[in-house]
């Protein structure tokens, strides 16, 4: 018997399965990495082994008295800013007794020192280094029970090589001591130094599953692609591309750098990366929602300047927020609202708004797009996520757009609408020469919808794929960074000179 | 066919919920004069309804104005200190400086807009929470107000503007027509106007406004600057009425400006609401001040009775909404 034992798990959300049937065994004194693409089921299945989910078929099963104490660390900081080290560590105190500060640090420093941390119990968290944050989050997970199993969720995100070999040493000693370690990353590298056993999720499903010689990064990216992805449909744009729109060169920024690109008319390029590659950030600068720290761009050839969205939308280029509800849409506004805000210009004379002829744009948007609403007076929220995303984009295009940036447009969208919204994607560049930006987490739909693909790894391009180039494979390899990508990149940009 | 049938319907049931609120907010307030009627028989006579509605018309001018700032998910706790300060500024050049009626109440107007805009300015630009920054700024405008008038009454007020405030037009108060055509402006201002659209777009998502290229801001600076210009005619109405000014004025006017807006059906939240819910929570409010007199309910305990009754009816609209939702 296992320490903890899943069996024949299943868990559904309306529209998908997000774990099937998923069987996985966690022993004393091993590390068990699970690795998968965005989507795959790590975080559900998280959920289920920590009891934030009831499955709704297949249990668990453990060989002891007790179920194991299960640690989490998740992969967000998830800590209380104003309040010391060891407070955020021994939160919520037990009932009843006095709170004897000092105690408390007594308490805490064993943990600290541990984890070889150099701050101190009484410091707050907020004056504490992101580093030191994401280990006292590990510190609590071994402080608030001894934990049998111990789930790290992404830990090395925002650490640094030093930091990172730190908690290996960590992982490693805990392990010596009989901890279970379940180690979700995307990195490949720690993967292969850290494994006892190694398990690849696909759709929900385990599609790997070894403790043995054959695991390799190799062995790990054929797992993670599969061959059932669809793609007999391609809404690649098919017309030639036309001139340079955007020019960018070694832009800077908060969370990227040295990014540079050309945008043409007529084309879908898209961006791909993990999330916190800095594809939204270096997107939403060029739009003027952030600002660059260096580098330049230019529009048609004229200096671009880096300044509001208003002057970007003035000049043509139109940006879909990946946060459809809180950064998209006027929820307690109605459709026809919606829609009439995005072209106040062009539904108002003199500063009063035509009703009838915001009607008039809402209709041609509900007509054209087949959004399905039970009239343009509805509100905006009650439509569904897809038809919701028709409108706004809908109502973008009307504006006649030279550049329309898609941030991860069909997020939490059905998959019919899916392909419609990829559809129309393909046809306002084909047929009104607008330049698109497609930022994806879903490599199946990048590989659809796309004529080019910069791929981002840590802030910088790792790649750019032309279209007869993209694969699964090699779109994979380039977004987790396994040494194939760089060996392309580096042919990529012999390629350029030539 | 059965599409348009389907859509016949869905539309009629969406106007029903949509108006919901406003229905349920006039039954309330027709509950509320029949049962003040039945209570108190001098309710009624068309004196007590004039009483009741010269207090409309000032608790109306300012509910509207906090209703503009709520609709954005602002708020201004100052527009009653505002609101005397303008009064006392009005007051001051009319009787001291001798000028003309129409300069003075203009200069009032400006003084009140440039108040709600530093107020807005300060809010915005330095993305500070709206309800501090205005408690600081409230301390500000009232200390303003006493270093002006010295503590004293200012009186002297020419015929001309205190008709304005105390007189009546086919037996109705003039401030009565002044707070309806704030009203009607207003309303045209927040349905049909650009301005309106940017609001409740700012109030319904700041974020998704800026994307579309909204300077909220601006949008933002701006309501603050009309609400406190609002305060101020309000302000300066209060002193024709009174046919003079002081320091405290404006200040009971607080707690009925955000209630009445809250009661009608506007959200403090931003973007849900119209301005008709800021006119018939004032009217309620109006009422309900009126009927706690006419009962009789100790002078020193009408405060407690007020407070209480607008905390219910925050807590009953809220309750009914969960209901209408779940």
């Amino acid at each position: 018997m296992s320490l903890l034992e899943a069996r024949g798990i299943t868990k559904r959300f309306p529209g998908v399965i997000a774990l099937d049937a998923v069987d996985l065994r966690f022993e004393r004194g091993e590390v068990h990495c699970i690795v998968g693409e965005n989507g795959a089921g790590k975080s559900t299945l998280v959920k289920v082994l920590t009891g934030i989910y009831r499955p709704d078929e297949g249990d668990l099963h453990h060989d002891g008295e007790a179920p194991p104490a299960i640690g989490y660390v998740p992969q967000e900081l998830n800590l209380f800013d104003h309040m010391t080290v060891a407070e955020n560590m021994f939160l919520p105190l037990e009932n009843g007794a006095l709170f004897r500060r000092k105690a408390l640090e007594e308490a805490a420093r064993p943990f600290l020192d541990d984890l070889k941390m150099t701050c101190a119990p009484e410091d707050l968290v907020r004056d504490i280094s992101v580093a030191e944050k994401q280990l006292l989050q590990i510190a609590r997970a071994l402080a608030s029970r001894r934990s049998d199993i111990l789930i790290l969720d992404e830990p090395t995100a925002s650490l640094t090589a030093t930091e990172i070999e730190r908690l290996f040493a960590i992982v490693e000693e805990l392990q010596a001591r009989g901890t279970a370690i379940v180690f979700i990353t995307h990195r490949l590298d720690e993967v292969m130094r850290l494994h006892s056993v190694v398990s690849v999720l696909r759709n929900g499903c385990v599609v790997g599953n070894s403790d043995g010689e054959e695991v390799s990064e190799a062995w790990i990216v054929s797992k993670m692609t599969g061959k059932e992805m669809d793609l007999s449909t391609l809404y690649r744009p098919r017309t030639p591309r036309g001139a340079p729109v955007f020019r960018v060169e070694g832009l800077s920024g908060d969370g990227f750098e040295e990014i540079s690109f050309d945008l043409h008319a007529g084309e879908v390029l898209g961006f791909a990366g993990l999330v916190g590659a800095g594809r939204s950030e270096v997107l939403q600068t060029l739009f003027g929602m952030r600002t660059p720290t260096a580098g330049q761009a230019w529009f048609d050839g004229e200096p671009w300047v880096f300044n509001k969205p208003a002057r970007a939308i003035s000049k043509g280029v139109m940006y879909l927020s990946e946060e459809r509800k809180a950064h998209g849409i006027f929820p307690h506004m109605s459709v026809r609202q919606n829609v009439g805000a995005g072209l106040l210009r062009d539904v108002a004379r003199l500063g009063v708004v035509s009703n009838a002829r915001e009607a008039e744009a809402t209709a041609k948007i509900i007509g054209d797009y087949r959004v399905k609403t039970a009239s343009s007076e509805t509100k905006i929220m009650n439509l569904s996520g897809g038809n919701q995303q028709k409108v706004l984009i809908g109502r973008g295009l009307m504006a006649n757009p030279r550049v329309m940036i898609f941030d991860e447009p069909t997020r939490g969208i059905d998959v019919n609408a899916k392909d419609e919204i990829y559809r129309l994607m393909q046809q306002v560049a084909e047929d009104q020469q607008i330049a698109v930006v497609l930022i994806s987490s879903e490599i199946e739909e990048l590989l659809k919808c796309s004529n080019r693909v910069l791929s981002l790894y840590d802030g910088r391009i790792n790649a750019e794929i032309a279209a007869e180039e993209l694969s699964e494979e090699r779109l994979l390899s380039s977004i987790i960074n396994t040494g194939g990508a760089s060996d392309a990149t580096a042919a990529n940009r012999e390629d350029a000179h030539v | 066919m059965s599409d348009g049938l389907v859509n016949m319907t869905q539309r009629r049931g969406f106007n029903l919920k949509g108006g919901g609120q406003i229905v349920g907010v006039l039954i309330a307030f027709v509950v509320i004069c029949v049962v003040a009627s039945l209570v108190a028989p001098q309710f009624l006579t068309s004196y007590n309804m004039t009483i009741i509605s010269r207090d409309l018309a000032f608790i109306g001018i300012v509910a509207i104005a906090q209703g503009l700032l709520l609709l954005l998910g602002d708020i201004d706790v100052s527009i009653g200190a505002i609101a005397g300060l303008c009064g006392i500024v009005c007051t001051k050049l009319l009787v001291d400086a001798q000028l003309d009626p129409a300069l003075a109440i203009s200069a009032g107007l400006a003084v009140g807009a440039i108040a709600g805009a530093v107020n807005g300015a300060i809010i915005t630009m330095f993305n500070l929470n709206s309800l501090v920054v205005t408690i600081g700024m409230l301390s500000v405008y009232s200390g303003l107000n006493l270093w002006i008038t010295k503590g004293r009454t200012i009186v002297g007020l020419p015929k001309e503007v205190t008709v304005l405030g105390g007189g009546t037009l086919m037996g109705v108060p003039v401030p009565v027509y002044i707070m309806a055509g704030v009203f009607l402006v207003i309303l045209f201002l927040t349905t049909k106007t650009v301005y309106g659209r940017r609001l409740y777009a700012v109030g319904n998502s700041r974020e998704a406004a800026k994307i579309i290229g909204i300077h909220e801001q601006r949008v933002r600076i701006t309501a603050y600057a009309v609400a406190g210009a609002l305060a101020g005619l309000a302000g300066m109405l209060l002193c024709f009425r009174l046919v003079s000014a002081q320091a405290s004025m404006g200040q009971s006017w607080l707690l009925p400006s955000i209630a009445a807006p809250v009661i009608g059906g506007i959200a403090t939240t931003g973007g849900i609401g119209t301005i008709w819910g800021a006119l018939l929570g004032a009217a309620i409010i109006a009422v309900i001040g009126n009927v706690i007199v006419l009962g009789g309910v100790d002078v020193y305990l009408q405060q407690v009775v007020t407070g209480a009754i607008v905390v219910i009816a925050v807590a009953l609209d809220a309750i009914t909404r969960k209901m209408g939702r779940g």
